[in-house]
């Protein structure tokens, strides 16, 4: 299979002078091409740090990462960019959408931004839209929607351009548990119909149960992999709740 | 602890508060400023007399103090707007609205003591750089202008009223508001324009209705000027250009956004529709105040004009006006009257002050009929009196030949001479004047020389034709030694009182007429002017900047996540900024652009009139100060962008 994501060695610091944290410490793993990975761990253990680090928003103070066969390690701040641009796809816990535009034009804006024209960018959001069950609400505006619809608005927004890679933090932290699974549905559709590769973290066992393979993370590191192998979600479940009983107890138990 | 609270607080909003201060002192320096030039002496001493002058003075800076206080009290309220969510946090905390409403006076009455304390200072300055200017055009010695106590009182009460009037306003608002709004008010996109179509057809009936009344402004012009119309199209037309020019800003900022959003391409393209669907929410909540905004600007932008014009004619008017140093006439109908000078004392009283060095005796004589006034309009009702006058032609020359004019020959004929421009219109030629059994034909019509003489028009004919005439006013212009004197003096030296014949009043009049003393009068008359329509000037533009500034950085909370959701989508900096750009710029230019635009219809109207009054004008003198004035506006008016934009980006960019 394609490796998608290859990263190596990846230390990050926060702070300068006498205080500094070691946020990323030596990470190494990579995912192929239509895997669904969540990572997982206590508050602090460095989930954030690292998905941002992967999405070119914060760059690693060491160590390689790979995206597509890129190195973005080296690239220039442009080229990040753009590099974000065409090949990554976000889904954030909050803040995702713009309020000023419409749902619509925020799916499509990923589209507007790579000038794709205005016929293609409007059969890509029809498509996405009835994807993910949202095509009755491209007028509105993200105050109009409940939580739930605006992520899945992200969602839509994350997948429009066909990422080679889509990055997701937390997308249900703002969501009850009935909304989640809504949610995670829809992940799953993305996966499974359309072949997205994704990049999950989260906190939430229920949520990590809907991934092919869990990273658990402690102190910056990796402290586990947890792979599906074929079991059902409920013994995912189950397993990922004593991987976290093991890696600090005080972990969220929902 | 909350007192802690707070200035945490202002800790952290310090770019804020600076921008609030600021606008503050310079608003305090702008008014502080004036009102030393009207309470103080200085002005007032030469604005003496011009009771018109004293009446506009004191209009002018009643408009200044509204606006200035205007812009007081949006600052105060755009603070009490960046607070909202705080005081919604407080709130919740619970804290008593009363508490809250008292660290928000106590706070900005500490910012206003400050900014009040500094912008007096900064008053002085820019009022002894005013007054610099003001000398300058007086051709006066600068000196340190003494400071107004009144001035400084006036200025401290007008600050302090205003603050008290926008403090009571945020009281009865913080009284009334909820909890929810407070915190969540702001996030609510501002609702989208309705009826956007209605606003697009009225701005584009506004336009036109603004280019005709521009339109009939220089036609009524023409009218007035030629035909002696009264004034009601030239005020009507005035009006509705203000009128036109504000609705027409308003229309403009509810329908521009919705007529590009029309474009679905142009939408669909890069960061357009993020920008446009900015501007929607800023420009249609603030179309009144764009406005309000375009309508001073466009107040400066023609004053400005007017008053340079004025100054940069001074002296060709005063050509035309006073082409002699001193001249006297002598009022042969005038009876009653006291204490005149006879005429070889009064030369020895001008030899007290100027050496004459030549004399140039004319005169007018008179028919006693209106052969020539019955052709025009000077005839009829309410001109019943009104006789022809005449000038022998040999003192013609003698009086304009030393100003430089080749000498007139007549034979038989007549030269109508006239500074109005309608005076061409009538048929003269085919018009015979007849006087003693001798026909004078038709010889011409003249607007080219100045005044010597205060008529509708007299007509020069052959030295023959005046001897039977009744000798209407004698004349005798003067050239005295170059230089300046004491005209004023002068002129008070030959005043003689005058009783009117029931008694009733008397009045100071004199048969003199001193060059240099209308040249003082004028060059007060334009260097008042001139100050007033810099300071004019420099107030709404400096207003309009800092309305649009607070309004642009006060966004900038907001703004500054949806800028990180760009960049996160893959929007570069250089794009980021070129976002930032199109969406700040365009709305500074929507006030502005039009205004500037407005130099080109004044320059014409302004060139129209000083032809029409005939007076020789060169052209690029008059699109020479339009250029500069709207050259240095767009300067300032960059300047402070750039600014802006700069702050803007520093807040709102990612990297
Ligand atoms: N910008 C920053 N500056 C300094 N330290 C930071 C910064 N961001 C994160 N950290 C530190 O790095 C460590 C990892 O933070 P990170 O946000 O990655 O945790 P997380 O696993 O996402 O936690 P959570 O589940 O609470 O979101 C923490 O100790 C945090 O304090
Ligand atoms: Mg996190």
């Amino acid at each position: 299979m394609k490796e998608i994501l290859k990263i190596q060695n990846v230390v990050k610091y926060y702070g300068n002078g006498s205080v500094v944290i070691k946020a990323l410490d030596g990470i190494s793993f990579s995912v192929a091409k239509g895997e669904f990975v969540a990572i997982m761990g206590a508050s602090g253990s460095g989930k954030s740090t690292l998905l941002n680090v992967i999405a070119t928003i914060d760059r690693a103070s060491a160590g390689e990462i790979y995206i597509g066969g890129k190195q973005i390690s080296a690239m220039r701040e442009e080229a990040l960019s753009a590099f974000r641009r065409d090949a990554l796809g976000f889904v954030f816990q909050e803040y995702n959408l713009l309020d000023t535009l419409t749902i619509g034009e925020n799916i499509a804006l990923p589209l507007y931004l790579k000038k794709v024209g205005h016929d293609r960018a409007e059969r890509e959001l029809q498509r996405v839209a009835q994807a993910l069950d949202i095509g009755d609400q491209l007028q509105k505006f993200p105050y109009e929607l409940s939580g739930g619809q605006r992520q899945r608005a992200a969602c839509a927004r994350a997948i429009i351009t066909d990422p080679s890679l889509i990055l997701a933090d937390e997308p249900t932290g703002a969501l009850d548990s009935k909304n989640s699974k809504g949610l995670m549905q829809t992940f799953q559709k993305m996966h499974t119909a359309l072949g997205s590769t994704l990049l999950m973290v989260t906190h939430d066992p229920v949520v990590g149960s809907y991934a092919d393979r869990l990273l658990f993370l402690k102190d910056g590191k990796i402290w586990s992999e947890v792979l599906r192998g074929g079991r059902s979600r409920q013994e995912m479940h189950r397993e990922i709740l004593s991987v976290t009983a093991a890696l600090g107890g005080e972990a969220d138990v929902y | 602890m909350f007192t802690k609270l707070a200035l945490r607080n202002v800790r952290r909003q310090i770019g804020n508060y600076l921008i609030y201060f600021i606008t503050v002192s310079l608003t305090v320096a702008l008014l502080f400023a004036v009102n030393n030039i009207i309470f103080g002496d200085e002005i007032a001493k030469f604005a003496q007399g011009m009771t018109e002058m004293r009446t506009g003075l004191a209009g002018f800076v009643v408009f200044i103090a509204l606006i200035v206080a205007f812009v007081l009290s949006y600052a105060t309220s755009f603070m009490l707007r960046l607070r909202k969510r705080e005081f919604g946090t407080y709130l919740t905390l619970g804290m008593t609205r009363k508490n809250i409403l008292t660290i928000f006076v106590f706070e900005t009455a500490i910012i206003c003591l400050i900014a009040m304390g500094i912008g007096l200072v900064l008053g002085l300055f820019i009022y002894q750089g005013l007054m610099a200017i003001f000398m300058h055009l007086l051709n006066m010695e600068f000196a340190i202008s003494a400071y107004s106590m009144n001035g400084m009182l006036f200025t401290i009460a007008l600050v302090t009223g205003i603050f008290i009037i926008s403090s009571v306003a945020s009281a009865l608002y913080l009284k009334k508001v909820s909890i929810y709004d407070l915190i969540h008010g702001d996030k609510k996109v501002e609702k989208s324009v309705k009826h956007p179509l209605v606003w697009l057809i009225i701005t584009v009936l506004t336009l036109v209705v603004c280019i005709c009344s521009i339109a009939v402004f220089y036609w009524s012009v023409d009218e007035i000027m030629m035909k002696g119309m009264n004034a009601n199209y030239l005020f009507l037309s005035l009006f509705a250009f203000a009128g036109s020019m504000i609705l027409f800003h308003v229309a403009l900022s509810k329908s521009l956004v919705y007529v590009l959003m029309k474009r679905k391409r142009f939408c669909s393209r890069g960061t357009h529709i993020f920008v446009l669907r900015q501007l929607s929410a800023v420009l249609g909540s603030n179309a009144l105040m764009i406005g309000l905004l375009a309508f001073l600007l466009s107040f400066s932008v023609i004053a400005a004009n007017v008053c340079f014009v004025q100054k940069a004619m001074q002296e060709l008017s005063l050509n035309q006006n006073c082409p002699y140093d001193i001249v006297y006439s002598d009022n042969l109908y005038s009876t009653g009257d006291t204490g005149k000078v006879p005429l070889p004392q009064a030369e020895e009283v001008i030899e007290s002050y100027k050496h004459i060095e030549a004399k140039y005796p004319y005169a007018l004589y008179t028919t006693g009929k209106n052969d020539f006034y019955r052709n025009t309009r000077w005839s009829g009702e309410g001109y019943a009196g009104l006789t022809d006058s005449f000038m022998s032609v040999s003192d013609f020359n003698a009086v304009t030949q030393p100003l430089g004019f080749d000498p007139v020959v007549l034979n038989d004929t007549y030269l109508i001479v006239a500074n109005l421009p309608e005076i061409t219109d009538y048929d003269w030629e085919n018009f015979t004047f007849t006087w003693k059994e001798q026909d004078y034909k038709y010889g011409g019509v003249t607007r080219e020389y100045p005044s010597l003489a205060y008529m509708y028009f007299y007509v020069v004919v052959p030295d023959a034709a005046v001897e039977d005439m009744k000798k209407e006013v004698s004349y005798m212009a003067y050239d005295i030694t170059d230089g300046e004197y004491d005209a004023a003096s002068l002129r008070q030296a030959l005043s003689y009182t005058v009783e009117r014949e029931d008694g009733a009043e008397t009045y100071e009049r004199t048969d003199f007429r001193f060059r240099e003393y209308s040249r003082q009068q004028e060059n007060a008359t334009s260097a008042i002017l001139v100050v007033g329509a810099l300071f004019a000037a420099a107030i709404f533009l400096f207003m309009a900047m800092a309305i649009l500034a607070l309004k642009t950085l006060s966004g900038l909370s907001d703004d500054k996540k949806r800028y990180q959701i760009l960049y996160r989508l893959g929007t570069g900096e250089k794009e980021q900024g070129r976002t930032l750009f199109a969406q700040t710029f365009t709305f500074f230019l929507t006030p502005f652009a039009a205004c500037i635009l407005i130099s080109v219809p004044t320059a014409m109207i302004i060139k129209h009139i000083i032809t029409l009054s005939g007076m020789a004008v060169l052209q690029w003198q008059i699109y020479g100060i339009a250029a500069s004035i709207a050259g240095v506006m767009t300067l300032i008016y960059i300047l402070y962008y750039a600014a802006t934009y700069m702050i803007a980006k520093k807040a709102v960019v990612h990297r």
